[in-house]
């Protein structure tokens, strides 16, 4: 097929796009529209011999353009389907013996973020095993907030230049939110460095503090990291997401793994249908393998590196990559960023470049759910979250061996660990040939996830930690 | 119902009370870049860490059939590329040992041997830093109770993988022998020393814990169809 055909069959599909909106109509008012081709402009993709409506939803997937109501949360009785009743029980059964202690659980904001995100899910949780947990926020002018996204870069390695009258600002809102809230309950749980401050409060309360990092901390800025340190230490217990995050304390430092929600839309199970039609409206061919890497368009996330990867699989295996994520629109970085994706994947009709807004969980979920192979090559990362969701999906991953992949990947057997571009496409291309293997992988990466990094065993951790910080239980010592 | 007579075959001279455990995982000082580190962090560390890395770990990954046997040799394996080390490390059997001060000295005498016969690999960097982890583990009873063996099927098909593991792995260093408290029971209280054996004998390396779960009510099922 010529360019000049693509281009006629794309106008062609354009104009049956009433029909489309039509028929996605009956979706209950959840538009799916075609969405602007990714980098804002149409890609040009050399012949092949896919199906024409494959090509023209590659150079215009479907994406949907409002965010959709969200869902109810799911209710503790919900997830035995999942864990199984005697897990569900253990859970109540360590919540029982917390009935009416108090929780106030701190961070710094209510919405967007990953802390907002857990805490949206943790707290109502919480409060139906009647262990009455409250959520506040605390509140700082612009100031404040330069000065709190300053230290978190600083944390993380960064250059800064730590003044006294950024130390005021940060000691001085910490000290009006203090000031403001009551500290009446018997446990407090305060997120991240921004209200860090509030354990000055500690001497007038009678109840047991915790200060739970997010963040790396592995690699702080000494300056910035010397005038938090006395504060974290004045905590009883610290909370990290991964040994390789923390510092030295004079305080436990306990490891809580980040977790995902088995029921919420990014992970929980679909009907094959809506997956089939996820892969339609992008024009995934499900009839072939399919890569995915699902993260915002960021260097870290090394989606250059994945292409150049899936370039040198592609000569022996005929696959598609699926290159799905958010930030290009929003972050100035990002654009710049998706544009050197476009560049490297060039006019290969079988990369698919999803650069999709905040609301797209199920999307993202039928997407995962789609995949052959999960990859997430990155560079540098958190926690990585992604290679979460894909053990979930009970897919074989193959990561990047940084942050806190190494916790969740055990090599070869939940999942593969990789360091370049050319072990990517060796790991990509034994599993694409060695179906059983990978299928092993993606049953045991499942188990893992389940036994370490779902909501219920953090939910799990926060009881039991309680009831250790209360007095309430003492853990047994081993022989 | 603990003073039914053991007269019946099936009914026990007291019942058995299943419990769970619940674990948090604390993050110790001790690391170790190298195996000369490990090493000397093992000899160190504290009791729960060795249990952390031993025993805990098996039940964290339990789902794994074949190819996991302590961190210590995963490591040795994965982050120094040691193959020896990571072979004679996987070979401990945690089930030999009652006490935690026996199973460090054996994972210090291991460690230095292979280190006096390889010394370039005690300060050989390795990709990926060990850190040392203790276990804080609770127990948390569950509602199941035995009092017969049919009761005793019923709740091993109950409970939860965490109660099968701390009473089929964790059991030997509270009770000090090399035995579990699902024998234990069978033994003492219904006179059931051979099916006891059977269950003691089950291979935890090679199956994961549900097929310890399974391999455990085969054995008590085949004894209710015996009468």
């Amino acid at each position: 097929m010529t360019e000049k055909e693509q281009k006629k069959i794309s106008a062609a599909t354009r104009e049956g796009k009433q029909q489309d909106g039509a028929a996605s109509g009956d979706d209950k008012g959840v538009v799916a529209e075609p969405g602007a081709p990714p980098g804002g402009r149409e890609r040009r993709l050399r012949q092949t011999t896919l199906p024409p409506h494959f090509v023209e939803r590659r150079k215009r997937p479907r994406i949907q353009t409002q965010q959709p109501p969200p869902p109810a949360p799911p209710r503790m009785e919900d997830y035995a389907a999942i864990i199984g009743l005697p897990e569900l029980d253990e859970i109540r059964f360590l919540a029982r013996h917390l009935q009416h202690k108090t929780v106030k659980m701190v961070n710094s904001t209510a919405v967007g973020g990953g802390v907002a995100e857990i805490l949206n899910r943790l707290v109502p949780l919480m409060n139906e095993l009647e262990v009455p947990t409250k959520w506040e926020v605390i509140t700082g002018g612009n100031d404040f907030y330069e000065v709190t996204k300053g230290f978190h870069n600083a944390l993380h390695g960064g250059e800064y230049n730590l003044t006294e009258q950024i130390q005021d600002i940060f000691n001085s809102y910490n000290e009006q939110n203090r000031q403001r809230m009551e500290f009446a309950e018997d446990l407090f749980v305060i997120h991240d460095p921004q209200p860090v401050g509030l354990v000055r409060s500690k001497a007038d309360t009678r109840g047991r503090w915790i200060w739970r990092c997010h963040i790396d901390l592995s690699n702080p800025h000494p300056g910035v990291w010397g005038f938090l340190k006395p504060m974290v230490e004045q905590y009883d217990a610290t909370i990290f997401s991964s040994p390789a995050f923390t510092r030295q304390l004079s305080v436990p430092q306990y490891l809580f793994y980040p977790s995902i929600d088995p029921l919420s839309e990014k992970n929980k199970e679909l009907e094959e249908s809506y997956v089939d039609k996820v892969c339609d409206d992008f024009g995934i061919d499900r009839s072939r393998p399919i890569l995915t890497q699902i993260s915002r368009f960021d260097r870290l996330k090394d989606p250059v590196g994945v292409i150049a990867a899936y370039k040198l699989v592609k000569k022996y295996v005929d696959c598609q990559l699926v290159l799905a994520g958010g930030g290009a629109t929003d972050d100035p970085e990002g654009a710049v960023v998706l544009q050197e994706v476009m560049e490297a994947a060039g006019d290969d009709p079988d990369v698919i470049i999803l650069n999709l807004p905040p609301w797209s969980a199920l999307e993202i979920n039928a997407l995962q759910r789609a995949s052959t192979i999960i990859i997430q090559k990155s560079l540098k990362e958190g926690f990585g979250l992604t290679v979460t969701e894909g053990l979930w999906k009970e897919k074989p991953v193959v990561a990047g061996a940084v942050g806190g992949i190494p916790n969740q990947i055990i090599h070869k057997l939940t999942g593969v660990l990789v360091h370049s571009v050319e072990g990517c496409a060796y790991q990509v291309r034994y599993l694409l040939t060695h179906p059983e293997f990978a299928n092993q992988l993606g049953k045991n990466g499942r188990e893992h996830a389940k036994e370490n990094f779902l909501i219920t065993v953090n939910l799990k951790r926060w009881l039991l930690l309680f009831q250790i910080l209360l007095g309430m239980a003492r853990p047994s010592k081993p022989g | 119902m603990a003073t039914q007579s053991a007269a019946h075959p099936h009914w026990a001279r007291a019942p058995f009370y299943f419990n769970s455990a619940a674990h948090l995982l604390r993050i110790s000082r001790e690391k170790a870049g190298n195996l000369e580190e490990l090493l000397e962090a093992i000899r160190t560390c504290s009791d729960t860490c060795i249990f952390q890395h031993t025993f805990q770990t098996l039940e964290e990954h339990h789902f794994i059939r074949e190819g996991f046997s302590n961190d210590f040799s995963h490591w040795a394996f994965s982050s120094c590329n040691e193959v020896e080390l990571a072979e004679r490390l996987a070979a401990i059997d945690v089930r030999e040992f009652t006490s935690i001060a026996d199973l460090r000295e054996r994972l210090v005498d291991i460690l230095e041997d292979y280190l006096k016969k390889n010394s370039r690999a005690a300060s050989r960097p390795a990709m990926e830093p060990f850190y040392m982890m203790a276990a804080e583990l609770v127990v948390v009873p569950t509602p199941y109770v035995a009092r017969n063996l049919e009761e005793f099927a019923d709740g091993l098909r109950k409970v939860s993988i965490h109660g099968i593991y701390y009473h089929f792995i964790d059991a030997r260093l509270r009770i000090k022998l090399n035995n579990n408290d699902f024998s234990v029971w069978l033994e003492k209280e219904l006179d059931m020393g051979a099916a006891a054996d059977r269950l003691n004998r089950i291979d935890i390396y090679t199956s994961t814990l549900e097929g310890v779960r399974r391999n455990i009510l085969r054995t008590i099922e085949s004894e209710i169809a015996r009468g």
